[in-house]
């Protein structure tokens, strides 16, 4: 019962992580229709801007995610601005322009891992000291550490904020109006084109702060955007299109990988999430809380 | 354009064995095997281009397929002791009826759903290629047996050379019938529009289910080209940056035309050689590279160099 329940707390740990990488990528697949394959390489690239400003800039802890989310920011913006527009004028009628916006964000995650690794101090595998430490804390039977604590109070601090954000400001709400229906946006006066670029920087600076909610407790290398993937699962346990889906799909995705780890055995940890997204679009595609798939009408 | 294609532009393709018998004589053993994994790539991608170019549909299974390719022509030969002739048709069609069992389920998704449902697969079996140390010998990779098909043993470049340029010849001229045959209209049909597909009589899920599992069996076939060549498979050669590679050859190239595809594969084929050999130094920087081409190509070429070539000649016309 306490290993069970151990593993149940370790996966709501983790699994808000991914439930922040998996808002990064939903919030740019349904407000541009890209899906974005760099989000891995930009939580790297966050973990690794959070790890230089603690070292050489001399910038408390506390305000590297703040740093690092900045610094995000403006690279999501401008590979909307440069790339991705430039794309997207380009477009060919009766070709998918899926394709070419998904390439692009491939070409993007190998620029950014290509220039991780040029970095010199990427060379050796690093780690970033927790945020807290001290005395691990003991909830009836279960141990976690400061750590763990700090990351779902980041985690959920940030995902309320940006349920704020969305409900509440004009400019969260002009967001939501674009990606209901770019063109009617554009005809109210909603300046579609700022409102891509303020959403892939949104998007870049949640996947930034997951990255230093991350570096502690993983290895850093320039090969750790891998961890997409389980991102991509969460969202799509939670139907993709849906922000609490992906909160609930992280969390769910996080506990199925501990007692994957638990029960089975722990090599298919790894195969976990691919098995999730075949069995959940095999069976039901429209996410555990998504609604019924319709064809998107423009 | 349509109509089965006339026996005057299949003929060129009987150069290829010809080139294929006679180069081995002449050029060194790199260029050969250089030679071999192009030809090999261009069947991979041309595969795919039927799918992601024709049918329009975003799969990135392909590679897993190939990964089958390799393996069963591979254990096929070791475990059944069956002759390279059946060993590598037998693991091109296991791969087909892979693709086939796979398609069942995913064409009913689309876009999105659609390219994550086709790489969780990827992913998944690579892991498969991995973990099923008893059959693929892990992640320590396994020895492949020099095939030899009547009496000539091959396994090394210079003698499997006639043999993969054969067998691209042959999968041009299949690919030039399948694409001017009535599936390949109903491809482009499915492309430009399901419902006016559909509406004109098209079997819009069987043709995407055909699509996929005919694209599979051109990466079983290149799977097993490359065990011609290649004596070790490791399942590392099947993971996602293969994928991104041979999408890239595509989408560079030009999508949906045979010559755009093989312009893609030769560039961006030779890519890796090129960069070695005057980037000496800087073999750090070849992600980056990559990367800026990739991006600039969508910005810049959005269908692909064979597509800007007819543009410009369209313009020099007119």
């Amino acid at each position: 019962m306490t290993l069970i329940l151990q593993a149940l707390a370790s996966g709501v740990v983790t699994g808000c992580v991914y439930s922040l990488i998996a808002l990064s990528l939903v919030i740019v697949y349904k407000s541009t229709d890209v899906i974005n394959f760099a989000g891995g390489e930009i939580v790297m690239v966050g973990g690794y801007i959070g790890m230089f400003a603690l070292l050489f800039l001399g910038i408390p802890y506390v305000l590297i995610f703040v740093f690092s989310a900045l610094a995000t920011f403006a690279l999501g913006a401008a590979f909307d601005r440069v790339v991705l527009h430039k794309v997207l004028g380009r477009a060919v009628p009766g070709q998918s322009i899926l394709v070419a916006m998904v390439i692009a964000t491939v070409g993007l995650s190998y620029v950014l891992k290509g220039s991780a690794r040029l970095v010199p101090y990427t060379e050796e595998v690093r780690r970033l000291p927790p945020l807290f430490t001290g005395e691990p804390i003991f909830l009836g039977s279960v141990i976690l550490q400061p750590q763990d604590i700090a990351i779902v109070v980041i985690a959920v601090a940030v995902m309320l904020a940006l349920w704020c954000f969305f409900a509440f400001t004009l400019t969260g709400k002009a967001l939501r109006a674009t990606s209901q229906n770019p063109r009617a946006a554009a005809l109210v006066g909603i300046p579609v084109r700022t409102m891509r670029m303020t959403v892939w920087g949104i998007a870049s600076a949640l996947a930034a702060i997951a990255g230093i909610l991350l570096a502690p407790k993983l290895l850093m290398t320039p090969d750790m955007g891998v961890i997409v993937i389980l991102a991509f699962a969460a969202a799509i346990i939670g139907g993709f299109t849906s922000l609490p889906g992906c909160i609930v799909g992280g969390i769910v995705l996080g506990v199925i990988q501990n007692l994957v780890g638990l029960y089975v055995a722990s090599n298919a940890i790894s195969v976990a999430p691919f098995i999730v997204i075949m069995l959940i679009l095999a069976l039901r595609p429209q996410g555990l809380l998504g609604g019924r798939v319709v064809a998107k009408k423009v | 354009m349509f109509g089965s294609p006339s026996l005057a532009r299949l003929a060129p393709l009987l150069l290829l064995p010809a080139i294929g018998l006679l180069l081995p004589g002449y050029l060194p053993q790199y260029y050969l095997y250089l030679g071999n994994v192009i030809m090999m790539y261009a069947v991979l991608a041309i595969g795919l281009d039927l799918l992601l170019g024709w049918a329009g549909q975003f799969a990135f299974a392909h590679i897993a397929f190939f990964g089958i390719g390799v393996y069963g022509t591979a254990l096929l030969q070791i475990k059944l002791k069956l002759p390279f002739i059946l060993a590598m048709p037998g693991a091109a069609l296991l791969a087909g009826l892979i693709g086939l069992l796979i398609a069942i389920p995913a064409t009913r998704l689309r876009a999105v759903y659609l390219a994550l449902a086709t790489f969780a697969f990827a992913e998944g079996a690579q892991w498969v290629f991995n973990a099923w140390e008893s059959m693929t010998n892990g992640a320590d990779g396994l020895r492949i047996p020099a095939p030899s098909l009547f009496g000539h043993v091959m396994g090394n470049d210079p003698a499997a050379f006639p043999l993969v340029a054969t067998l691209l010849a042959l999968v041009l001229a299949a690919t030039m019938y399948l694409t001017t045959s009535k599936l390949g209209r109903a491809l482009c049909a499915v492309r430009e529009s399901e419902h006016a597909a559909a509406a004109s009589g098209v079997d819009v899920r069987g043709t995407k289910v055909i699509a996929f599992a005919i694209s599979a069996v051109y990466a079983g076939i290149a799977g097993g080209m490359f065990t011609l060549y290649e004596s070790f498979a490791n399942p590392e050669v099947f993971g996602f940056a293969q994928i991104v590679l041979v999408l890239s050859m595509i989408v560079v190239g030009g999508l949906g035309s045979v010559p755009g595809v093989l312009i893609g594969t030769v560039l961006l084929g030779v890519l890796p050689t090129v960069m070695r050999t005057t980037m000496r130094d800087l073999l750090v920087w070849q992600e980056l590279v990559y990367g800026v081409i990739l991006i600039l190509a969508m910005m810049f070429m959005p269908r692909g160099i064979w597509g800007f070539i007819r543009r410009k000649r369209r313009a020099v016309r007119t």
